[in-house]
């Protein structure tokens, strides 16, 4: 357990060196993802077999 | 994201707008972390702020240079851009005392952090919350400051409620 711990404050830490990069890279990364974002907002549509299930 | 900075400076020039800041998580990232964001927020100040028509001349602007207006935003490159006209005391101030920042050699005027975070303390949605607390972590403004503008925009009350909720450690 501590091994995680010790994994994920270390991966936490590598995260907020992205807070270092300049504002023009922080908005090129984010552009690099917006695609994926826009998918994963994107309304799910339901199955016509089973209304409760949704696919995108 | 440099061509809109382009554009806005082109429309303060021609006097289509006289003002402009970009706010919401565009701006948030000048401090933080990146962010994922769909959309590039903007504050406006218009010559004329009472007519129902407030946003067609700015979309007209944007239109003979190429970028379609594309549902309640303007698509400039990949960034559907929402103009917001200031419509509180607090979205006037934001603008007016935002910061000229340098984006790849193009001047572009963002709202101040303290600024972001008394706005979204007044929207107060969950992701709200989220961004001022991350304006937190990053140090970029203080629960000090927070507080001192949220009181003078008559937002102590949520301001309380937010100390309460996510209290300093």
């Amino acid at each position: 357990m501590s091994d995680i711990r010790a994994l994920l404050e270390r991966q936490a830490r590598w995260q907020k060196t992205r807070r270092a990069l300049s504002w023009p890279e922080k908005i090129r990364m984010a552009e690099r993802v917006r695609e994926s974002v826009r998918q994963l907002r994107r309304p799910q549509r339901a199955e016509p077999d089973n209304p409760e299930r949704t696919k995108p | 994201m440099k061509a809109v900075a382009q554009l806005l400076n082109e429309m303060c020039s021609s006097g289509v707008i006289q003002n402009y800041a970009l706010f919401g998580a565009a701006a948030q990232m000048r401090y933080t972390e990146p962010v994922a964001t769909l959309d590039a927020d903007v504050l406006v100040a218009v010559p004329q702020p009472d007519r129902l028509d407030v946003l067609d001349d700015i979309y007209a602007f944007c239109a003979a240079r190429g970028y379609p207006p594309e549902g309640e935003a303007i698509r400039v490159g990949p960034w559907p851009t929402q103009f917001v006209p200031v419509f509180t005391p607090l979205t006037r101030e934001a603008m007016d005392q935002a910061e000229t920042a340098d984006f790849d050699g193009v001047p572009f005027r963002v709202v101040q952090a303290v600024h972001l975070a008394v706005i979204a303390l007044s929207v107060g949605r969950a992701k709200d919350f989220a961004r001022i607390l991350s304006l937190l972590e990053s140090g970029s403004v203080t629960r000090q400051e927070i507080g001192l503008l949220a009181a003078r925009h008559d937002l102590s009350a949520a301001w309380q409620q937010f100390e309460t909720r996510f209290p300093h450690e």
